[in-house]
């Protein structure tokens, strides 16, 4: 490796037509990525800063931002229930999603046909399982027969209650969820050499020794992966409240995000002060997402 | 050094950042397209754009028989209607693109911001050109579409709030007319598994028993006595076991309820009739007046229509909005009654009287600033937190008072 690269360096020519090609390749890609996700936050920060509201309005500096530290629903409600829900659905959804991938990885009859079935939830979506999930959770609702007949009759109206409306949304999405995160499991399961498991199968250990000893922690990569990717979808969760809750993020703030709020103050024609929302979230996450590559390590640049 | 390479890109990325927030002061190139009015023969035929949002199949199909009405009385213009669902949303992307359609619905509730927005075209010396009257528009919905004394739209329709009261279910007690019998009434109803009244967790109901109370009806008002009698009254029905909101009685709304005979009166708009008519056609009802507390008072749900200020064809879309709101249009779009006519020279389908009784107290819903933000996110989610014993009125009516401000 190092001797190649030592001759790479010497011959300048063919290094530079290697980039070239390479450059090539990336270039469309690249330009897709700059138009579409670069531009668009570099726009949001320009319109932070403005009294945006359906046309550009008077430079306001930092007034949005400042605005925004003083917003009580905004840090009492939105960012509350949205820590909340993210610390609880991503533990969750990695659980759910990691105990389904290794079922469906052992040599089990229909391996296939669960695979799918686990999967399936992911597929529909969010919209018709939330508008399905508000008849099921209705106050005269499938759920509510269901224990009625075992004995806890009650006629709670799942989503219009504030204490249970957003665990209600906790559970709902981290079944829905659950299915790609098996499939990202399964995904680095499979990249497990299986001699690591013949060698511990000869030393005597046990399947649940080998999950905790061998599994788990060879599970690395897989694990920064899943976390990254729930913890985004998380932080960013709108459509099941955007339902639930009818904008109004109710009942008493219960369903109120990040992101609903964002898209409330955007369309109400705040479009500056939405854009501050935006960055202050695009922050967030980036520095959740470098804490947890430092907290992963490097292992997973491989 | 690949990892050098990133974190150089990282670090990169981040300045770009900081770069554009910081220098977002220097101005981009505004999207201002010159308004270069089309010059009208008359022989040429106009189309004139017309958006609102989508209705039941049975309003949309009447919307378009009063359209063919209009072109075939006025045949050298052309009317382009559509109608979408995300009204809002899509309508902000047609003003931001400057490309809004020429005639369109606008909300009571967006009414204020959208005039602030400067996206709305004041009517007045339209309506004083073409002699067009409006004197026979009920006040209260007049001045919902009225900003710092400009008009900016003529109400389309509107709903206000009646009584529905199910006979079967009062044992035999007369209909209340006042707060106070209404209160006793419910204290003599029983229904099994239901509840005497349903009352919606929702300051579009509740704000009428703030204008029976003397209320402004102003959210920033909210911390006045009247705010804090009607709010009391309405939730001690409700603590005291009288009424109960729509999710505790295994219903969606209070329309619902009052079909599922959980109680026996609710308090809801024309819209109630013809869906308790379609779901419910064998209920018997009787439609009586909001109760009167210390005045009388209601709502007036209403719906204008304005024309935008970047219209191209300005002289066209006022004829077509003046034809609509006006007595030819506004009799045949209320001849189903889908909704109630806006001016008093058009009279209600028959069994509607309730809801016009009193028009003299009945006030627009909505023009005020901010107004979906107060009402949706701040008042009602304060309610629901009252309502479930999470927080004091008083609680509430300063925090709403002060997202009013």
């Amino acid at each position: 490796m190092a001797v190649k690269e030592r001759n790479a360096r010497g011959l300048g020519s063919e290094r530079l037509r290697e980039a070239l090609v390479g450059y090539g390749f990336i270039a469309l890609p690249m330009s897709f990525f700059l138009l579409f996700f670069i531009f668009p936050i570099g726009y949001a920060a320009y319109i932070s800063r403005y009294d945006w509201g359906i046309f550009r309005g008077p430079f306001v500096g930092f007034d949005n931002y400042r605005q925004l530290y003083h917003d009580t629903v905004f840090w009492q409600h939105a960012v509350r229930n949205t820590l909340v829900y993210t610390a609880v659905v991503v533990p969750l959804q990695m659980a759910i999603g990691l105990s389904l991938a290794v079922v469906v990885n052992q040599a089990i009859r229909f391996r296939t046909f669960f695979r799918s079935a686990f999967y399936f939830p992911s597929l529909a979506s969010s919209a018709a399982i939330v508008s399905i999930a508000t008849y099921i959770l209705a106050s005269d609702g499938l759920l509510n027969s269901f224990l009625g007949r075992l004995g806890y009759e009650h006629s709670y109206a799942w989503f219009a209650r504030q204490d249970t409306a957003l665990p209600a949304i906790i559970g709902l999405n981290a079944w829905t969820t659950a299915g790609t995160m098996m499939l990202f499991y399964l995904a680095s399961l499979q990249a497990i050499s299986t001699e690591v498991y013949e060698a511990a199968a000869i030393d005597g250990a046990g399947a649940w020794r080998t999950f905790w000893k061998i599994t788990f922690p060879l599970l690395k990569p897989g694990h920064f992966f899943v976390a990254v990717v729930s913890i985004i979808g998380a932080l960013q969760m709108f459509d099941q409240s955007f339902i639930v809750g009818g904008t109004s993020g109710g009942p008493n703030y219960s369903t109120m995000t990040v992101v609903l709020y964002l898209y409330n103050r955007a369309f109400s024609a705040h479009f500056g002060y939405a854009a501050a929302i935006g960055l202050v979230l695009f922050v967030f996450i980036f520095t959740v997402t470098l804490i947890q590559r430092l907290l992963f390590g490097k292992a997973e640049v491989a | 050094m690949r990892k050098r390479l990133a974190v150089g890109a990282l670090l990169s990325t981040v300045m770009l950042f900081a770069v554009v927030l910081v220098s977002g002061s220097q101005a981009m190139v505004g999207g201002s397209v010159p308004n270069s009015a089309k010059k009208l023969t008359a022989s040429k035929v106009t189309t004139v754009s017309l958006n609102g949002w989508v209705g039941a199949k049975v309003e949309d199909d009447l919307l378009k028989t009063v359209i063919a009405a209009f072109e075939k009385s006025h045949p050298n213009i052309k009317v382009d209607y559509s109608g979408f669902n995300n009204y809002q949303t899509t309508m902000l992307a047609k003003f931001s693109a400057r490309k809004p359609p020429d005639v369109f619905y606008v909300a009571a509730e967006d009414f204020a911001d959208w005039v602030r927005q400067g996206v709305l075209q004041p009517l007045d010396s339209y309506a004083k050109k073409t002699k067009f009257s409006t004197k026979p528009f009920y006040t209260g919905l007049a001045n919902s579409f009225k900003y710092k004394g400009k008009t900016y739209g003529y109400p389309k329709d509107w709903s206000s709030l009646g009584m529905q009261v199910n006979p079967a279910l009062l044992n035999g007690q007369k209909v209340p007319q006042t707060w106070a019998q209404l209160r006793s009434v419910a204290q003599k109803i029983n229904i099994a598994g239901g509840k005497p009244i349903c009352l919606g967790a929702d300051w579009a109901r509740l704000m009428a028993f703030v204008y029976q109370a003397g209320g402004t009806g102003q959210f920033k008002d909210a911390q006045s006595a009247p705010f804090r009698v009607a709010v009391n009254f309405y939730i001690n029905l409700i603590k005291d076991g009288l009424a109960a909101t729509p999710d505790n009685l295994g219903a969606g709304w209070c329309g619902e309820a009052f079909g599922k005979e959980k109680v026996a009166i609710a308090f809801e708009g024309n819209w109630m009739l013809g869906y308790l008519k379609d779901t419910f056609p064998n209920l018997r009802y009787t439609l009586a007046p909001m109760p009167k507390g210390k005045t009388r008072g209601n709502l007036a749900f209403t719906v204008s229509y304005s024309m935008a200020k970047d219209s191209k064809n300005k002289a066209a879309a006022w004829t077509l909005l003046s034809y609509l709101t006006g007595k030819v249009g506004a009799k045949k779009w209320t001849s189903l009654g889908f909704a109630l006519p806006a001016r008093s020279d058009v009279k209600p389908v028959a069994g509607r009287g309730a809801f016009v009784k009193y028009p003299r107290f009945t006030h627009g819903w909505g023009n005020q600033v901010d107004f979906r933000h107060v009402w949706t996110e701040v008042a009602n989610n304060e309610l629901t937190a009252v309502l479930q014993g999470k927080e004091t009125v008083n609680e509430m009516l300063s925090k709403i008072a002060a997202a009013a401000k």
